[in-house]
């Protein structure tokens, strides 16, 4: 009887037993599926093409191939960087972040302009500028980087980049042998860290551009890329600066701050960038190395002086005595960042140590709303005016993750000042910015010296015809201060110059500066040469190594 | 009655009275989610909204039973506030969908042809997406809130009432005594109300009771991705969603909501299970 009772129940439940080992079979067996990297580390996907699987093949045929896998959440579309043409909206970032592509002059740590493809320049009257190109630089193609290939770089980028136009302001270039000469239409006297920005990567425009693929200079050439996705890079063995360390390197998309620490922690990338800030305690130890470095990239909010609730002074100001920067920083972004109180971080010589601006005081920001008129009749603790409640509408994009924070704790203070704030956190903020009165406060984050000149920030966003002047803020003093600027060569007279701009726009409350970012990118600790700039434009190099 | 009968009897007393336990426990229990999601505002200990860096991130302690987050609220008192909009939503769009699907079908049942193609059409159309994409798409499209989020479930699950209070009307229409109060002098809209929809309540009743947790969880899972209530609404799916970068390092800001999502929907469901069970003890 017992016997039989026991049969039963092998018998019943044998479907739930094969089904349990199959699927725990399937799973181990999808575990193993990929297989392992030479390194000795796991592989995270494999090729699906004839072509590439050939490739594969030859990599594990000579056995000593280094590769490291990179994860960063901001290549992708959302960010205008579908692929890596510098010519093309911000792509330019991946071109010279990933190594494929170089730029004539670079930027030091302290921002300071270095030779890197050209050797020089020269400014022979305030129109005309004579850069020498290096001997010996070439494409990753092999073809040599003359005056001739710079030219017609530049001479498209002019023609299908509008930023780049409009910064450039190119009358005429002219090469000769390695000697560059460019003209141009009216006085720029920082026409060479313009050259600087990523989308003055030197690509040889007649190899072309096969699905936004470009040929560059760099350490590294672009194999594969897949829009939000991945690219795939490798070695450039002709590399015209030393020999790069890393045979293969993958960059993959992964949006997703989470996914992006799980992949560090599970071993599937071996570096990241843009990890989430209350993840940063799983990889503080011995096991994974930070490299950080303060930048210009700063979390900031535009007012929309097209809306009739922000062209009340009060309001504006109200709202920049109402944000509690410091708490943000040290606590929200665990402190890595920087309070901000002018456009450009207080290590510049314009930056905000010499500036005043309101700091957060909230018994203040509520006497300049009573003051305004702006009273909690109704008791519901927001205050109204002429029947009108005071509530602004913060837009703001989830891509950069201080941003949610900064909005969610804005939210907050200002509602103790008695501002209602309605928040939209989304990844249309452009087609919401875009309607005139559809919004109240944008706030973004904007690499404000990306140039390592003060005009960068001003002809961007602040003066009437700057493409990312949203709310069409108009200063008639602030703009002839730019025309001088655009005049001024002196360094000095230009920090001067960019001070006064500061102030102009801080005393409108036009422009809250919130904080900038401390730039940090994470390793497993056998990665070596990965290393923060200040600038945020160069991060795989050929220094990057992996044991 | 023989001895078997009467043993037979008994134990279907018994299974009835355990039933009847049932359903008194989870229906005190699912009145008490609801009491304690409509008076939110009174017993949550702390404010929801009031943000204290200084006590960011705090693990459960005495004054704050489920911890703080990254702003420094009091989890307890956001789960608390939550549970209005998760469970009150869910409440509403339920009730929404099951009577709006139920006059649906039983209108379609009832008049047949023209009306009821088209409107078995659309709901072809409904369900011809997977159920949570075309709530994706649909949400994508209005944008974010509770209330689009809530319009996008109800566009994928009306049909479902909508059949089977049709098929429930196709089936009462041929019985006799649809026909005798006809030839008594009802109206169609007095046969419709006063003699279908009372006989066919019963299964659209316990599919509605079932309906609850699965609406919950997809209701969350809108606001989870992000198009469903907007920060810094304190709602279950969209806490979950803030807290998912701390599920290592602060886990209870991600668990205090999860769970109140787990126990909420294990009610509901348990409930719906029970009423089904004591109205069709035969299944």
């Amino acid at each position: 009887m017992k016997k039989n009772r026991i049969q039963n129940a092998i018998i019943h439940r044998l479907p739930a037993v094969l089904a349990a080992a199959f699927l725990a079979s399937a799973a181990l067996s999808g575990c193993g599926s990929a297989p392992p990297r030479t390194d000795g580390s796991q592989a995270i996907h494999a090729e699906s093409s004839a072509d590439s699987q050939k490739e594969g093949a030859e990599d594990l045929s000579s056995g000593e191939k280094k590769s490291l896998v990179f994860g960063d959440t901001t290549f992708n579309a959302e960010n205008e960087e579908s692929n890596i043409d510098p010519h093309s909206a911000y792509c330019g970032w991946a071109c010279i972040r990933y190594g494929v592509g170089e730029t004539l002059f670079k930027f030091s740590d302290g921002m300071e302009l270095e030779p890197w493809i050209a050797s020089g320049y020269k400014n022979i009257d305030p129109l005309t500028w004579e850069i020498s190109i290096k001997d010996g630089v070439t494409f990753s193609n092999g073809k040599a980087v003359d005056a001739e290939a710079v030219k017609a770089c530049i001479e498209d980028l002019a023609a299908v980049h509008e930023r780049a136009a409009g910064d450039l302001m190119i009358d005429e270039i002219l090469a000769d042998g390695q000697l560059l000469t460019i003209r141009t239409k009216e006085e720029k006297p920082t026409l060479i860290n313009y050259l600087c920005d990523p989308y003055g990567c030197i690509i040889d425009v007649e190899a072309g551009n096969e699905n936004g693929i470009v040929t560059g200079t760099g350490p590294f050439i672009a194999k594969e890329l897949v829009t939000d996705d991945h690219i795939k890079l490798v070695k450039n063995k002709s590399y015209w600066n030393g020999e790069p360390k890393i045979d293969e390197i993958t960059v993959l998309t992964i949006s997703d701050g989470d996914t992006l620490a799980f992949s560090l922690q599970n071993g599937d990338i071996d570096a990241a960038y843009g990890m989430a800030y209350a993840s940063y305690p799983i990889f503080e130890n011995d096991d994974y190395t930070f490299s950080s470095s303060p930048t210009s990239r700063a979390f900031f909010c535009q007012m929309n002086f097209r809306s009739p609730i922000m062209q009340d002074e009060a309001v504006r100001k109200a709202i920049a005595l109402g944000i509690d920067k410091q708490g943000f920083v040290d606590t929200l972004l665990r402190g890595y960042g920087y309070v901000g109180t002018g456009a450009f971080p207080d290590s510049f010589s314009y930056g905000g140590q010499k500036l005043e601006t309101e700091g957060y005081d909230p018994e203040e920001a509520k006497a300049e709303l009573e003051e305004a008129g702006w009273i909690d009749r109704d008791g519901d603790g927001i205050r109204e005016k002429d029947g009108q409640a005071l509530s602004i509408r913060w837009i703001s994009y989830p891509s950069r993750q201080e941003l949610p924070l900064l909005a969610e704790y804005a939210h907050s203070t200002l509602k103790e000042i008695g501002i209602d704030v309605q928040l939209t956190i989304s990844a249309d903020h452009n087609a919401i910015v875009s309607e005139p009165e559809g919004w109240d406060l944008y706030a973004a984050a904007f690499v404000t010296c990306g140039t390592g000149d003060p005009a960068y920030f001003f002809t961007t966003h602040c003066l009437k015809d700057s493409v990312k002047n949203r709310g069409a803020y108009y200063d008639e003093e602030l703009e002839e201060l730019a025309a001088e600027l655009n005049r001024t060569f002196d360094p000095e007279k230009r920090s001067q110059l960019a001070i006064q701009m500061q102030e102009e726009i801080l005393d409108d409350n036009a422009f809250i500066f919130c904080s900038f970012l401390r730039m940090s990118m994470i390793s497993k600790a056998n990665v070596t040469g990965l290393s923060a700039h200040t600038c945020d434009y160069y991060e795989l190099t050929a220094d990057l190594d992996i044991s | 009655m023989s001895r078997v009968g009467a043993k037979r009897a008994r134990v279907q007393g018994m299974k009835k009275d355990y039933l009847k336990i049932r359903l008194f426990l989870f229906s005190a229990l699912a009145v008490l989610l609801i009491l304690g999601a409509l008076f939110s505002e009174q017993i949550c200990p702390c404010d929801p909204y009031g943000q204290d860096l200084a006590k960011a991130l705090q693990a459960p302690n005495p004054g704050h039973l489920m911890g703080t987050d990254a702003y420094g609220r009091d989890m307890l008192s956001r789960v608390i506030a939550g549970s209005k909009v998760s469970i009150l939503s869910t409440l509403s769009l339920v009730a929404f969908i099951a009577v709006f699907g139920t006059a649906a079908g039983v209108f379609c049942g009832y008049v047949e042809g023209l009306p009821d193609s088209v409107l078995m059409r659309i709901s072809d159309l409904c369900l011809a997406f997977p159920g949570l994409v075309f709530a994706l798409a649909v949400a994508a499209i209005l944008g974010g809130g509770v209330l689009n989020a809530a319009i996008a479930l109800a566009a994928i699950s009306w049909p479902k009432y909508a059949r089977l209070a049709r098929s429930r009307t196709l089936e009462m229409k041929g019985r006799s005594f649809i026909e005798a109060a006809f030839l008594s002098g009802d109206t169609d809209l007095q046969l419709m109300t006063r003699h279908i929809l009372p006989n066919i309540a019963g299964p659209i009743l316990v599919t509605a009771m079932l309906d609850i947790g699965t609406m919950m969880m997809e209701l969350a899972g809108l606001s989870f991705l992000g198009l469903g209530a907007q920060p810094p609404t304190a709602e279950w799916g969209s806490m979950m969603s803030s807290g998912r970068s701390m599920l290592q390092t602060y886990p209870w800001v991600v668990l205090s909501p999860g769970l109140a999502v787990f126990a909420t929907v294990a009610v509901f469901n348990l409930l719906g299970d029970t009423v089904r069970d004591y109205l069709d003890p035969g299944q």
